[in-house]
């Protein structure tokens, strides 16, 4: 079998806290880690290149969809196989990556979506199960038409043909349903796997999720 | 009637304005093509506020003419923050647009 080629693209905006561990575990596990530096004012950029990798660095805030995208180009361009969507913040297990990979190394699918909700059960808070992601769920229903079983996961990969596709166009945290909506809209094939989330504060909001709905419509309006 | 020529003597300052403004190029074709074609509009529509009174009333509201125009106008202002967020919305890509390709650009 050919190698392929995995780059591991994280966004970070102000992760000084994360950032090395999250470098320091996904590093050996892939070909090239490269980390979007988001405008962060904190010592994110310093301490990602400190460990030799590679940073972007966009001057200013553009948000997670963005620096997504940037990292996907960047990615692109530097005959990435396979790229996987991994979160700067440390709530995802860096051992998982093989496990979101591989269905695209076997040809089995085009893009991998994580999902907290098969077999492996991360804990999730009360709010957050019962009330965020229920609703997510429904929005992406109206967005996307299809519904994954973890609406709102980060933790993705991709094949190089499906990034190709895939342009992402909403800069901020809107994108999650819009990656979702052009994969069914390009009929790539899809599979989900297992993950464990490692819950922390830093996540979404009910502000944010309304934020999200609001960029959705206005994505609409914009076709 | 007091109140209609205290408009038009409104409608026609800022008309001066306009003239002026254009003569001194601060303002482009288009802009000036615009506001003259909008004051103009609501010169004709204060003068002929009789007339549109006895329209509204002939279409069944129960309003003045004024009223009327009142809620035209705030419509007209919806349609135009809308067109202004669209707008918006279009700079914040290019700027991502642009911030992307410096980013890359960098590493190259």
């Amino acid at each position: 079998m050919i190698k392929n080629k995995i780059i591991v693209v994280t966004p970070a905006y102000n992760e000084e806290k994360t950032i090395v561990e999250v470098i320091n575990k996904v590093k050996p596990l892939v070909d090239e880690i490269v980390i979007v530096d988001d405008g962060s004012s904190d010592q994110t950029v310093q301490l990602a290149e400190q460990q030799g990798v590679t940073v972007l660095r966009h001057l200013i805030n553009r948000g997670q969809g963005a620096a997504l995208q940037t990292g996907n180009q960047y990615a692109l361009k530097n005959n990435a196989d396979i790229i996987v969507h991994f979160d700067a913040d440390g709530q995802f297990l860096a051992e998982e990556i093989k496990d979101i990979v591989q269905p695209l190394e076997q040809g089995e699918a085009e893009v991998v979506f994580g999902s907290r909700f098969l077999e492996k059960k991360s804990e999730i808070p009360w709010f957050k199960e019962k009330i965020i992601l229920p609703i997510g769920r429904i929005v992406n229903k109206f967005f996307v038409g299809k519904s994954l079983t973890d609406s709102q996961n980060g933790f993705r990969a991709l094949s190089r043909k499906a990034a190709e596709k895939i342009k992402i166009e909403n800069n901020e945290m809107a994108h999650n349903t819009e990656i979702q909506a052009k994969v069914f809209k390009n009929k790539l094939k899809v599979k989900e796997v297992p993950v464990t989330i490692i819950f922390n504060d830093f996540g979404q909001r009910f502000g944010g999720g309304i934020k999200i709905i609001k960029d959705l419509f206005l994505a609409k309006l914009m076709d | 009637m007091f109140q209609q020529i205290l408009a038009l003597v409104i409608i026609a300052f800022f008309l001066i304005r306009l003239f002026w403004q254009k003569r001194k190029k601060q303002i482009g074709a288009n802009e000036f093509i615009f506001w003259l074609v909008f004051w103009c509009l609501a010169a004709i529509l204060i003068l002929s506020l009789k007339w549109i009174d006895k329209l509204v009333a002939d279409l069944g509201f129960s309003g003045m003419g004024i009223e009327v125009l009142l809620y035209l106008g705030i419509a007209v202002l919806f349609y135009f923050i809308f067109r202004l967020r669209l707008k918006l919305e279009k700079i914040e890509k290019n700027i991502t647009k642009i911030i992307r390709e410096m980013a890359i650009k960098d590493k190259e």
